[in-house]
C-alpha cells in the first residue's frame, strides 16, 4: 500500500444479531480503480456507506480504517460519496448543487461558485449553470453529481453503482470520461458495481465479496492496461469472475 | 389562467341564476331566503358599515394566522429534533382539535376579555394543527438519499434540516397552508360570534337578531372574499418561493 492510501482493517457490520460484514479488511491505494463486486445483498453498499460515515443508527460496526496513517473520520473530508442516485437537489440551479459540498464546508456562496464555474466546461455542463436538474438528461445529471462530488477534491471517491440507471450508450459515454477526468487529476475510486463488464474495463483490480457474512473473498487485478482492453482481452477474467460469483449460495 | 378560471365562474353564475329564478317565480319572502340581487343591494347599501367590521375581522385573521405559522413553524422544529417529545405531545395536539369550538369560543372570551387575545388565541388552535401535521410530514418526505449525501460531506443535523429538510417540505406545508387559511376567516368569526364589538361575527349575529338575513348573506359573501383573497396571497407566496423549473412556468 502507498504512504497515503486508506487501509480498512477488520470492518464488522451487525444489524442486531445478524452479521452483515464480518472481519472485512482492503486497502485503497492513492489512486487507480477498485472494483467491489459480489452478489446482492453482500454488503457491498454496507461497507462504502460505512466508509462515507453514513452508516445507519439501526447498524453497529466495529473496526478500524486510517488514511495516511491517521484515523479515518466517519465522514473524512478526504472522501467523496456518490450515491446510486445522482442525489441531485431539485430546488437547485445545478451550480448549487455543484457547489454544495463546498457550501456545507463553509465556504460562501461567492467564493463556492468562483471554484466550481472554471469546471462546467471540462464536465460537458457548460451552459447549464443556472439549469435545473430536472431539465437535464441522465448522462448530465449524473455528470452533474460528478463534479459535485469532486470540486471537493477529496483523494478517495466512493462510488456506489453511478451508472446503473443510465442507458447502455450513456453508460459508456460517461464511463470514458470518467477515466479521462481520473486522468486529468488522479484519485483512487473504490466503485461498487453489480456490473461486470463495467468492473473489468474500469478497474485496475476487482476485490469479490462473499455474502452471509459479507468478505473479501478474492482479490484479482486487471492485468491489462485500459488503453489495451478489449472485449477479446477481458473475456477470460470476466469468466472467472462469473464462476467466482456462481460459486456464491444466492443471499 | 382565464381557463382555470372559467369553469368555477359557470358554475357559480348558474347557481345564482337558479336562486335567483327560485326567490322570484317562488315568491319566497326576503325574510326567509332573499335574491342574490336583494344580498348584492343590502352589501353596496351597507358596504361602509361592512368594511369597518370586515377589516376587524381580517385584522385578527392576519394576526391570528401570522401567529400560527410562526407557532407551527417553531414547534415542528422542536418535534422534528424531538422525536420523543413529538411522540408525547401529538396525542394532546389531537385532543386540542377535537374540542369544539362553541364551547371554546365563550371561555376564551369569559377568560381573556373582548380584546384581540382571545380570538387569535382561538385562530391559532384551528389554524396550527393542518400546518404542524403538514410541516412534520414533509420533513419526513425528505428523499433519504439528498440527507445521506449531505450527511456524506460533513453536514451536522442543523445543515441537514436547513439545506434537504425545509425545503423538501415546501410542498406539503404550502398544502396546509392553504387548508388552515381556509379556516382562518370562519374561526375569526367564530370568535366575534361569541363576543366581539365589531367584526364580521358579531355584524352577522345583529342582523340575524333584527331579521335581515340580506344582510347576514352579504357579511358571509364578504368572508369568502376575504378567505379568497388569503388563498390568492399565498398563491403568491407559492410562486414567490418557487425553485426548479415549476418557478419559470409560473
Amino acid at each position: 500500500m502507498t504512504e497515503a492510501g486508506l487501509d480498512l482493517s477488520g470492518l464488522t457490520i451487525r444489524a442486531g444479531a445478524r452479521v452483515l460484514v464480518e472481519d472485512l479488511s482492503m486497502t485503497l491505494p492513492t489512486t487507480g480503480i477498485t472494483a467491489l463486486i459480489g452478489p446482492s445483498g453482500c454488503g457491498k453498499s454496507t461497507v462504502l456507506r460505512w466508509l462515507a460515515g453514513i452508516l445507519p443508527d439501526t447498524l453497529a460496526a466495529e473496526g478500524q480504517a486510517r488514511i495516511g496513517g491517521r484515523p479515518l473520520r466517519l465522514p473524512d473530508p478526504a472522501i467523496g460519496f456518490q450515491p446510486q442516485a445522482d442525489a441531485l437537489f431539485p430546488w437547485l440551479t445545478i451550480a448549487q448543487n455543484a457547489a454544495l459540498g463546498l457550501r456545507v464546508a463553509g465556504l460562501s456562496a461567492p467564493a463556492a461558485r468562483a471554484r466550481v464555474a472554471p469546471l462546467f466546461p471540462a464536465f460537458g455542463l457548460a451552459g447549464t449553470e443556472a439549469m435545473y436538474p430536472a431539465e437535464l438528461s441522465g448522462g448530465m445529471r449524473q455528470r452533474a453529481a460528478f463534479l459535485r462530488t469532486m470540486v471537493r477534491d477529496g483523494q478517495f471517491l466512493l462510488l456506489d453503482e453511478p451508472f446503473s440507471a443510465l442507458d447502455a450508450v450513456t453508460r459508456l459515454r460517461l464511463q470514458g470520461w470518467l477515466l479521462a477526468r481520473l486522468a486529468e487529476r488522479p484519485r483512487s475510486v473504490l466503485l461498487v458495481t453489480h456490473d461486470l463488464h463495467e468492473a473489468t474495463s474500469l478497474a485496475d483490480r476487482i476485490l469479490v465479496m462473499a455474502a452471509r457474512p459479507g468478505r473479501i473473498r478474492a482479490e484479482i487485478a486487471v492485468p491489462i492496461p485500459p488503453s489495451a482492453r478489449s472485449e477479446h482481452s477481458l473475456a477470460p477474467l470476466r469468466e472467472t469472475l462469473k464462476t467466482l460469483l456462481l460459486e456464491d449460495p444466492p443471499t | 389562467m382565464l381557463s382555470r378560471a372559467l369553469p368555477p365562474l359557470i358554475v357559480a353564475a348558474c347557481l345564482l341564476a337558479g336562486w335567483e329564478a327560485y326567490c322570484r317565480l317562488a315568491g319566497v319572502s326576503p325574510l326567509i331566503l332573499p335574491a342574490p340581487s336583494a344580498v348584492l343591494r343590502a352589501l353596496v347599501l351597507n358596504r361602509a358599515e361592512i368594511a369597518v367590521h370586515a377589516g376587524a375581522t381580517l385584522q385578527v385573521a392576519a394576526i391570528g394566522f401570522s401567529a400560527s405559522v410562526a407557532v407551527a413553524l417553531a414547534v415542528s422544529v422542536a418535534l422534528h429534533f424531538l422525536p420523543r417529545a413529538e411522540r408525547a405531545l401529538m396525542p394532546l395536539f389531537v385532543a386540542s382539535q377535537t374540542v369544539p369550538l362553541v364551547a371554546l369560543a365563550p371561555l376564551m372570551i369569559l377568560w381573556f376579555g373582548f380584546g384581540l387575545l382571545p380570538k387569535v388565541l382561538l385562530v391559532i388552535l384551528v389554524t396550527f394543527f393542518p400546518m404542524l401535521l403538514t410541516l412534520l410530514a414533509g420533513y419526513r418526505q425528505t428523499p433519504p438519499a439528498l440527507r445521506e449525501l449531505l450527511a456524506s460531506m460533513g453536514a451536522g443535523r442543523g445543515q441537514v434540516f436547513l439545506r434537504a429538510c425545509l425545503p423538501a417540505a415546501r410542498p406539503s406545508f404550502l398544502s396546509g397552508l392553504r387548508v388552515s387559511a381556509t379556516y382562518a376567516i370562519v374561526a375569526t368569526i367564530f370568535a366575534e360570534y361569541a363576543g366581539a364589538r365589531r367584526g364580521l361575527g358579531i355584524y352577522i349575529l345583529q342582523a340575524k337578531n333584527t331579521f335581515r338575513p340580506d344582510l347576514v348573506l352579504a357579511a358571509v359573501l364578504v368572508s369568502a372574499g376575504l378567505t379568497l383573497a388569503l388563498l390568492a396571497l399565498i398563491g403568491g407566496l407559492a410562486r414567490l418561493t418557487a425553485r426548479g423549473p415549476e418557478a419559470r412556468h409560473d
